[in-house]
């Protein structure tokens, strides 16, 4: 099934759960939960954590899915956002992860290796694509390590081994070439 | 730096997922006041988006959607939906020819929008959440009908919620003590299922059927005319008006 079709069932089902279909969220999560486990783990690193994120935005589908709205975005793109920030959140909050600190750091260079990838993986006719590839590496590289794996500043700073504050700007900068390339 | 330069980059901001809790909140709420902001989120957010697409899917614990049954039994608006009484699934006509309101849209208008954006905050849940306006969904099949004449006399659009929105395209002639009865075959071991009745008279009208699995491509519908007030026997009895079989439409 390609993507579009995709896209309308899951807008379908997202219209049924609204309307308290809970066999429809059942549904859904049949068939979104295991790349949305996947996406919540490039950011949390740990499976238990992208399942308990999962697992967390499902629930809160569930409670809030008669304020999705169709015609702004992709049911699929509400979902993956819903986890997406439910991951940021958890990465955020220090104290739940302290434990994994090491672990985090011992996995740097395997992180922004999967920003890498992903943008790689983006098929060539994609329009993010063609203009994230008009972008300076140092630039396209922050955003993706802020996307993909959910790096803050600081972290990218590390990463690229720059000053925090030329970061944001090179931030700021690409994202701002970027909208007007896409747009 | 230029306003719109200034707007472009706190998009980014806020898309990339940089943004501190306080910076995300006014964010959230600058979302429902400056339309230009809210469309270079969500223009961003859509073309991000295809990067959540890249991963492959990872194995999903068995355990997993058992958790989430759990936990949504256990909220308190499911106990209350639970006990209440199962509401009548008779096909009716729908008055308003928008999908009905649930949960927060019930409250309607900005009142609704303002708590389901509030809420979207204290859960931090984001900015779909928070952009809460009436859900105004495509059809799922789109459905050409033809009358024995091979000529279209009707199209119909079959929506997820059950509903379809009917538009005649030619007058039909109906006998006086006659209804026209509007049918799907989803099943052929369930057989054909009325949708409703529409009357003597060909308008646009929009019904709202009984619960059925989601109007899948090739599926048939049909327009019979029947005695008043529909069919006796439940299956359609007489003469097809119209018939055709359903497609999907083409989306961008």
């Amino acid at each position: 099934m390609d993507a579009t079709s995709d896209d309308d069932l899951c807008t379908a089902l997202l219209v049924r759960v609204a309307r308290g279909d809970r066999a429809s969220l059942g549904e859904l999560f049949a068939r979104e939960a295991g790349r949305l486990i996947a996406v919540a783990r490039r950011i949390l690193r740990r499976s238990d954590l992208a399942e308990e994120a999962v697992q967390d935005a499902f629930v809160a589908v569930w409670q809030r899915a008669s304020t999705y709205d169709g015609a702004r975005g992709s049911a699929r793109a509400w979902l993956t956002t819903i986890v997406r920030n439910r991951a940021l959140n958890m990465l955020r909050d220090g104290a739940r992860l302290d434990y994994v600190d090491d672990d985090m750091l011992e996995h740097f260079g395997e992180r922004s290796a999967d920003a890498e990838a992903a943008y790689a993986a983006l098929p060539d006719r994609e329009a993010l694509k063609q203009c994230l590839g008009q972008l300076d590496a140092s630039r396209r590289r922050s955003i993706l390590l802020a996307y993909v794996v959910g790096f803050t500043h600081g972290e990218i700073a590390a990463d690229l081994k720059a000053p925090v504050g030329t970061v944001k700007a090179w931030i700021r900068r690409g994202m701002i070439a970027l909208q007007e390339c896409l747009s | 730096m230029t306003d719109n330069e200034q707007r472009m980059a706190r998009a980014g901001d806020y898309v990339l997922g940089l943004m501190s809790e306080e910076e995300r909140d006014r964010a959230e709420h600058d979302m429902e006041r400056d339309a230009a902001f809210r469309d270079a989120v969500l223009t961003a957010a859509q073309h991000f988006h295809k990067l959540d697409l890249t991963t492959a899917p990872e194995p999903v614990p068995d355990q997993l959607w058992q958790k989430v049954s759990e936990r949504i039994a256990s909220l308190p608006q499911m106990q209350a939906a639970e006990t209440a009484p199962a509401s009548p699934s008779k096909p009716r006509v729908a008055a308003n020819a928008r999908p009905k309101r649930f949960g927060l849209h019930s409250l309607g208008g900005r009142g609704g929008f303002a708590i389901a954006a509030s809420l979207a905050a204290a859960c931090a849940i984001g900015y779909f959440g928070a952009l809460a306006t009436v859900t105004n969904p495509q059809p799922v099949v789109v459905v050409v009908l033809d009358t024995p004449a091979n000529t279209p006399g009707a199209i119909f659009e079959a929506f997820a919620d059950d509903s379809v929105r009917i538009v005649p395209l030619e007058e039909f002639t109906v006998p006086a003590g006659q209804t026209m009865q509007v049918w799907t075959l989803y099943d052929k071991a369930v057989g054909p299922v009325s949708l409703g009745t529409i009357g003597a008279k060909a308008t646009e009208v929009r019904l709202q059927g009984p619960h059925l699995p989601l109007p899948k491509p090739e599926q048939l519908y049909e327009i019979t005319l029947e005695p008043s007030p529909g069919s006796p026997t439940g299956k359609p009895t007489g003469p097809i008006l119209v018939k055709g079989f359903a497609r999907q439409p083409a989306r961008s």
